[in-house]
Order: structure tokens, then C-alpha cells, then sequence
């Protein structure tokens, strides 16, 4: 097998490893694309905490400029706080330089529009051509614009969502949370949005450093010494970012991490508690989420797998909240992108004006077993798999928009190749890990018999 | 004609066009990796592409694995002290001197403060050229620390080095025109810690060049104003990085920047005789100063960096160019323009000599220069062609060390391939003028 590469430049952005691929010339000239792209005008930045952060800002920095950009620099921020300063300065666009869960030696570009969203799919293939082309917008010293340093972007964060979401209620004693930032770009905001909410917080891993101190992905198995802190001191909930703060785990009152798929859950349940509205996941969320929906009544919509697919999705249908089964909470009255913080304020307010702890909140909804497999898969080979898929279930209702969806009386199954690696993954959902488990049987070593053929 | 120039001083274009980022990028990224790593100062003018070509220079070297300082905007010659005084391993000076400012360029220098000579170069070029660079690891990356101590640093040097007391009794005043570029930020606070009363014009560093940074007569005119209704006792002209002066004398006069080595050298050998170290194109007055004061004169070929290697050979008590550039040698081996004023300064407060009567005693010659612009692809082969009809010439000797150099008894002529852009640079110099323009017309007939 050849040797796994360290560089993906797709529409998602550009993504690579510091000290092999992502080379400041690669990056510089992606600045310069992107500053074509938007024909000159402003360009907000932000960075998380990595080690590499400054040597890529510098890159960035440099090709904006060439290319004619006014450069506002927000620093260390969230993912969610640039696409909020994008809009309220009125930029051409962003750029945040992060490379999200991906390990420590990676870094990435991920380029944001100018109303703040991430680049839609047609977008990024524009500022992809761009890029190849190489014919860049390049203007002379004269007419060069500078970079201005912007620090109040955190704190416009933490009041548009006071504005929208209000403080807490008063109670006898405050919420306590736990926070886990991964010394991530949510280090220094979250605990300074929990406090402004009413609520005391307890925090490990809050350096903004780069220096990893777990996985930077919120899953379960990364967030050992969260759910200690959460028992140690108390807490009523744990809380637990990424490196860029777009995605929210939750450790409940008693230390166990609710899975990630939960965090919607919860915020949505809140949301619609409120203000009623549509919502929108994708199609390999749990179905507690359309529970939560059924709940109030509300409609639910499932669109292709991708934040970028989500909100697209979100404005079509003006749903009131949306996001996906990673962690990732939309609530477009702050921002039509996934925000951990939003996500956080949230669900402190569940907590406070139910007064009704995480677990029980999650007891009396149904409740599901989700299985995830993957399986090495070379691109050409996908369409085999879904077809054989397609055929298997032909009497089943489908839905074929991302990979193929199989809806099950008591559960469905989604089968679809990776946009990011040479795989192809199985996820099954029903009532009970037995029924999870036959569900997926019932095509997983068809799957693997018909790659082996290959 | 692209005008982009990569060659021994350093790589040199117009943004916009040929001087990318990239190039920028790479360039310090060869330099990284030809000083292995290491503490790398980073200083620029005050040109409006400084910041993009700094953001550039900064990408390359942190990702080399440098630890890469930036000392913001200040003179070159600020940075090159910095190196030499620290354990830095080098420098890159973002300036294109006396260019325009819509060029912009990158000037490497080594760790004892001195730019690369002409092997250095080549094997920094070499890598360059190879395109495989020195890639820190995640763990190894660092950031960029930013400090603005090298202009007290070089500030603290100057005042050692000189009689400031003696300046300060004196109570001179002086005119500056710092043509808005990096001396802005050291010389009017060096001259006012003087006791100097100064009179400081185009001082804003965030202002473009009010006129070519380059000091000549012809960019002088604001200055003698200045220095006329100041009633100065000397003005000084800047060009945009700190390595070069033109003078203006307390009448209003301005010499020509072809002056300044020649008065630098009268006040130093007068001193101190031994040996000045300046380039084939110098004027021949500071043969005749040097002759005065039992003297030598080193000349090399044209360039800073051949002047300060033959400066450390010859151990030279001075060096500098007929551009208006000087080096003292107990300061640093290169071009200091607040060095040359000091010196200047010092002569003028412990002699009481005015300027004008200093300039008045020094040999002058009419010295005459044109620019020949030429095809890149064609500019040797046109010299090499020249070299073919030397004897035509019948001159009583001919240099070859840098392009053709003619002597006459009365004079000579000077015809070379620029460094730092794609033209040939005519220089002639006699006794007179008559003389200067027939020796000239060799060049005229030839090259037109």
C-alpha cells in the first residue's frame, strides 16, 4: 500500500503535516488564491493553539497582502467566533488556520465566505481552480493594505450569545461546570462565557499551549480526566471542546460522557422548549434527535453528511436549530456554524430552567445503540458496494442522496465511502445493541467479501 | 524586461510583479537552512510591501526551524550590529536600499554581522536553486519574539565610540531628512541625546518616500531649504535603510554623495593614516586625501560585501563607496550612515571647521554617470564586446576586475554590469569637465 499521504487539498480546505507537506509556500499561495477569489478587500483570521500556528498566520498573512487584502487578525479564537467576526466586520471572508481534531503535527486552511459560512461545495472548487491556475491578484507596495490586530473578537462572542440566549436564571446555587478545552482555541472564551452565564466553572486543560494534552477529539475515550474532574468537584455537567471549540462533548452529573450524538440532543430539546421550529441533521444522526423533534411536534429534516450540507439545508428550510451527531450545535440566531459555546450556553440553561439533572434529562427519551465499522476501501470500488447495498434492500425504503441510507422498521443502516480516506463505513442504529449488531451483520461480510474480490 | 534580480547581494524586484511572496518564502527558507537553523534578526524599511515581505520572510524561517526575531522597522546597518553584538547565527534586511518604493528586496547577513560574500552567495543561491530546504518537525517549530532593543543597542555603540561630550558642548544644528525610511527611528533621537538642536524633515515612518531614497544633489532640494532657513551647520540625507548620507553644507550647498567617503576620509586619515578600502568606481579624490596623509588606497569590486571583506584583510581604518556609503571599521565593517555622522560630528565639534570650509579643502573632480538599460540575456556579452575594442581605447591601464576600467593619466572611465538591476552603469571622472565628457564619449559611441 502506498504510503498514506500527508497533504488533502479539497473542498474542505487545505489540510497537511507541519515539517513534510504544508509548506509555507503551499500556504502562502493559498492566501493568495483565496485573496483573488474575493477580489482583495478584507480578510478576518484567526488561529487555534497549535505550535505551527505563527509560522502558517505569517504564510497567510503574507499572501493576503500580496494579494490586495486588509487583514484583520483575531488571534487565538474559536472557529465559531471568526465566522461571527466575519459578518460583524463586513469581510470579503476568513480564513481559520486549524487543523480541528487532526493530531498536533497537522495543521489546515479552512476558508469561510462572507456571510461567515464555510465555503459551499461550488465555492471551494472555484478557489480550488484559483489555486491550480496559480494567476494570482498581485498588487504593487503602494496600494498594500495592513493587518490590524483585533482582540475584542472574544468578547463579541460571549455577548451576542448573552444577547441571545440571556443569563441564567437565579437559583439557589449556582451551575457548576466542568471544562476541558484540549488548550485549545476555546481555552480562554469558555471558561469566560460560563462565568458570564451565572455559572462557576472548574477547568483542566485551559493553556492555550498546543501542547495536546488528550486527543484532540471530544469522543469518550478522551475524556477520562474530565469525568474524574466532574465527580471530584461536584459538578453538575462536564464539557469538553476541540482544538478549534466547533465541537461540544457532554459528561453528565455523574461522569459519564453522554455520547456524542447527545449534545444535539440536548441543546435541541431546549431550543424547541422555547421556540418551536424545524430542525435539521444529517442522515447519520440518532434518532433521539427526531424523537426530541417529535416531542414538540416539530419537523425534522436529514441532509448529506457535511457541516457545509447542514446549513445549506438549514437555510432552505429556516430551521430554528440544526447540527450533527459529532457535537456540532448550529443555532443560527448567533451563527450558521457549529459552536461549542452556543452548544454550552445551551444546555446550562436546559439544566437551570428545567432544574432537572443530564441524566434524567436523557432518561425519558428513548434511548439507541449506534455501531460504527469501517472498511479499507479504494475509491473505485464504492459504487459496487452501494449497489450491492441497493440490491440487498431493494424492498426497504432508501434514501440514496449520501452513500445509501436503509430505514428498518427499528432502526436504519447507512453505508458510504469517506470523502477524506480510502474507506468505506457501516453504521447501524436500533432500540438495543443485539438488533444494531444484526443489522449490520446482515451486510458487513457481504461488504468485505465483495473488496476482497478486488 | 522583468525586473527581477537574484544574484550576490541578494534578491531584489518590484511586488507586484516579480517579487512574490513565494520568493520571499523560499529565499529565507534557503537561508535557513544554509545557517543550519539557529537565531535569525529581521529588520525592514519602512517600504508599504515591508509587512508582507516580512510576513513572507517570517513563514520561511520559523518553519526552517529558526527562532526568528523581528526588530520591526530599523536601518540595516541597526540589524547587522545586532548580529554582531548577539549570538545570532544571521540577518535579513527587507530594503531595497536606494530603489524606488515599489521594489523591495531581501539582503542576507552572516553572524559576525556582515552581508554573505560573493561564495557565500553563490552557495546560498545553490540552495535555493535546489529547492530542498530544512522542515522543522511540530514539536520543533517555534514562534516569532518581537523586540525593538537594537536601536538603543546601536544608539549605546555610536556614543562609546565617539566624543560625545565634546558634540554636546558644541550645541550643533543639524538638518535631517530621513526621506521617511528606517533612520527616522534612530538618528533624529541619537542626534537630539547630543545636545544637537535638530531640524528633522520626512521623519514619518508611516509615510511614503517624499523623493527617491537615494541621496544625490537632485533629491536634496527640500533639505538645503531646511538647513538655509535653520541656519544649520550641516544637513544630512537619508537614503531608505541607513547605509547611505549626502550632505548639504551650512551654505546650502549639496555635495555630491561621491563627497561623503572623500570628506569621511579627510577627517579619518587625518587621524589616523593606514589604509581606505573602496570600490573601482570611487572617485579618485580619495586617492588624493589618502595620498595627503601618507596613506593606501584598497579598491575592490562594487558592492558592500567585497568592501567589508577587503575592510577585515587590510585591517582598513576606513571603507565605503562613492555612493554615499561609509564604514568605520570600530563600529562595524559596513555601510553606517549614523556612524559616517558621528564621525562627521565629532570632527566638526573638536575642530569648529564648518563643513563647507572642509569640503573646500578636498581635491574635486567632475565626475559624470549614465545608465544603460540592456536585455538580461545580453548584459555580459555586451561587456565582453567592449573588452574586445579595449585597445581603441589606448588607455595607460585597464582594470578588469569588475566590468573595464580605463586609466588616464588625467582620468578614467568605468563600465560595468549592475548588481542590482539589469543595466550597465557608466562612470566617467577627469580634472574637468571638458575632459570627463570626452572620456565619456568612448562609452557614447559604443554603447549610446
Amino acid at each position: 500500500m502506498r504510503a498514506i499521504p500527508t497533504l488533502k487539498i479539497s473542498i474542505s480546505g487545505v489540510r497537511g503535516v507541519i515539517g513534510e507537506s504544508l509548506t509555507p509556500t503551499l500556504l502562502t499561495r493559498f492566501a493568495q488564491a483565496f485573496g483573488t477569489y474575493v477580489g482583495s478587500g478584507t480578510i478576518v483570521i484567526g488561529r487555534d493553539t497549535r505550535t505551527s500556528g505563527e509560522m502558517v498566520r505569517q504564510a497567510v498573512i503574507a499572501g493576503l497582502l500580496s494579494s490586495g487584502c486588509r487583514v484583520i487578525d483575531l488571534g487565538v479564537c474559536p472557529v465559531p467566533t471568526l465566522q461571527l467576526m466575519v459578518r460583524r466586520h463586513r469581510a470579503k471572508g476568513g480564513i481559520e488556520i486549524t487543523a480541528s481534531h487532526n493530531p498536533a503535527e497537522w495543521n489546515a486552511l479552512k476558508f469561510v465566505n462572507a456571510e461567515g459560512l464555510f465555503l459551499s461545495t461550488g465555492q471551494a472548487r472555484e478557489l480550488l481552480d484559483i489555486y491550480h491556475q496559480g494567476d494570482y491578484t498581485k498588487v504593487p507596495g503602494a496600494e498594500m493594505r495592513s493587518v490590524d490586530l483585533f482582540d475584542g473578537g472574544l468578547d463579541a462572542h460571549i455577548q451576542a450569545i448573552i444577547d441571545a440566549v440571556g443569563i441564567l436564571p437565579p437559583r439557589p446555587r449556582p451551575l457548576k461546570v466542568a471544562l476541558d478545552s484540549c488548550n485549545g482555541a476555546g481555552s480562554i472564551i469558555a471558561p469566560l462565557l460560563i462565568q458570564e452565564l451565572g455559572a462557576e466553572v472548574v477547568t483542566i486543560n485551559t493553556t492555550p499551549d498546543g501542547l495536546f494534552p488528550r486527543g484532540a477529539e471530544p469522543i469518550a475515550e478522551n475524556l477520562a480526566a474530565l469525568s474524574q474532574l466532574v465527580r471530584e468537584s461536584g459538578a453538575d455537567v462536564g464539557f469538553a471542546q476541540d482544538m478549534d471549540a466547533d465541537r461540544l462533548a457532554i459528561i453528565d452529573e455523574t461522569g459519564a460522557p453522554i455520547g456524542e450524538d447527545n449534545t444535539l440532543v440536548l441543546a435541541t430539546r431546549y431550543v424547541l422548549s422555547m421556540t418551536p421550529g424545524p430542525v435539521v441533521t444529517n442522515l447519520s444522526t440518532s434518532s433521539t434527535l427526531d424523537a426530541v423533534a417529535k416531542m414538540f411536534a416539530c419537523p425534522i429534516h436529514h441532509s448529506k453528511i457535511g457541516e457545509a450540507n447542514v446549513t445549506e439545508m438549514m437555510q432552505q428550510v429556516r430551521a430554528i436549530i440544526g447540527g450533527e451527531g459529532n457535537g456540532g450545535v448550529i443555532y443560527p440566531t448567533i451563527n450558521f456554524c457549529r459552536d461549542s459555546l452556543v452548544g454550552m450556553a445551551l444546555v446550562l440553561h436546559l439544566l437551570a430552567e428545567t432544574e432537572r439533572s443530564v441524566s434524567s434529562l436523557l432518561a425519558d427519551l428513548p434511548r439507541y445503540t449506534m455501531i460504527k465499522e469501517k472498511l479499507a476501501c479504494p475509491s473505485h470500488k464504492i459504487g459496487e458496494v452501494l449497489k450491492m447495498i441497493r440490491t440487498t434492500y431493494a424492498d426497504l425504503p432508501m434514501d440514496a442522496r449520501d452513500g445509501v441510507k436503509v430505514i428498518f422498521p427499528d432502526g436504519w443502516l447507512l453505508v458510504r465511502g469517506s470523502n477524506t480516506e480510502p474507506i468505506i463505513r457501516l453504521v447501524a442504529e436500533a432500540p438495543d445493541e443485539s438488533r444494531a449488531r444484526g443489522i449490520l451483520d446482515g451486510v458487513f461480510a457481504n461488504v468485505a467479501q465483495l473488496l476482497r474480490e478486488s | 524586461m522583468k525586473p527581477l534580480k537574484i544574484g550576490i547581494t541578494g534578491v531584489r524586484g518590484i511586488v507586484g510583479e516579480t517579487f512574490t511572496p513565494e520568493l520571499a518564502v523560499e529565499f529565507a527558507q534557503a537561508f535557513a537552512t544554509y545557517l543550519d537553523r539557529g537565531r535569525i534578526l529581521v529588520c525592514r524599511d519602512t517600504r508599504p510591501s515591508g509587512p508582507m515581505v516580512r510576513s513572507a520572510v517570517m513563514a520561511g524561517l520559523l518553519s526552517a526551524g529558526c527562532e526568528a526575531i523581528d526588530l520591526g522597522i530599523c536601518p540595516t546597518p541597526t540589524m547587522q550590529l545586532a548580529v554582531q553584538q548577539s549570538d545570532a547565527q544571521g540577518g535579513i534586511s527587507i530594503t531595497a536600499g536606494h530603489n524606488p518604493s515599489h521594489w523591495n528586496a531581501l539582503k542576507f547577513v552572516r553572524g559576525d554581522g556582515l552581508y554573505l560574500n560573493a561564495t557565500q552567495a553563490e552557495e546560498l543561491l545553490d540552495l535555493y536553486h535546489q529547492g530542498e530546504f530544512e522542515k522543522a518537525k511540530w514539536s520543533e517549530i517555534r514562534t516569532r519574539i518581537e523586540t525593538r532593543d537594537a536601536i538603543e543597542l546601536h544608539i549605546d555603540r555610536l556614543r562609546q565610540a565617539f566624543d560625545i561630550e565634546s558634540i554636546r558642548r558644541r550645541g550643533l544644528t543639524v538638518a535631517l531628512d530621513c526621506c521617511n525610511g528606517a533612520s527616522a527611528r534612530l538618528v533624529p533621537r541619537l542626534l537630539e541625546g547630543l545636545g544637537c538642536t535638530v531640524l528633522s524633515i520626512n521623519d514619518d515612518i508611516q509615510a511614503p518616500f517624499p523623493h527617491n531614497p537615494e541621496p544625490k544633489r537632485e533629491t536634496m532640494a527640500q533639505l538645503r531649504a531646511v538647513v538655509k532657513a535653520g541656519r544649520a551647520d550641516i544637513g544630512f540625507a537619508h537614503d531608505a535603510d541607513g547605509e547611505r548620507i549626502g550632505i548639504v553644507t551650512e551654505t546650502g550647498e549639496p555635495l555630491s554623495e561621491e563627497m561623503t567617503l572623500a570628506i569621511a576620509a579627510e577627517i579619518k586619515l587625518s587621524r589616523s593614516p593606514g589604509v581606505v578600502v573602496t570600490n573601482v568606481s570611487t572617485t579618485s579624490a580619495i586617492d588624493a586625501i589618502a595620498a595627503r596623509h601618507a596613506s593606501s588606497v584598497v579598491r575592490t569590486q562594487v558592492g558592500t560585501a567585497y568592501v567589508s571583506e577587503a575592510i577585515l584583510e587590510h585591517r582598513a581604518v576606513l571603507g565605503g563607496e562613492g555612493n554615499g556609503a561609509v564604514a568605520i571599521p570600530e563600529i562595524h565593517a559596513t555601510n553606517d550612515s549614523a556612524a559616517a555622522i558621528m564621525l562627521i560630528l565629532d570632527h566638526m565639534a573638536a575642530t569648529g571647521q564648518k563643513i563647507s570650509a572642509l569640503a573646500a579643502s578636498l581635491p574635486r573632480y567632475s565626475m559624470h554617470k549614465y545608465d544603460v538599460p540592456i536585455a538580461p540575456n545580453l548584459l555580459f556579452s555586451v561587456l565582453n564586446d567592449l573588452r574586445k575594442e579595449a585597445e581603441t581605447a589606448h588607455a595607460k591601464t585597464v582594470d578588469l576586475s569588475d566590468g573595464i576600467k580605463f586609466a588616464w593619466p588625467d582620468g578614467w572611465l568605468h563600465i560595468r554590469a549592475s548588481n542590482t538591476e539589469s543595466m550597465i552603469r557608466v562612470i566617467a571622472e577627469a580634472e574637468n569637465e571638458p575632459r570627463a565628457l570626452e572620456i565619456l564619449s568612448w562609452a557614447r559611441d559604443r554603447l549610446g
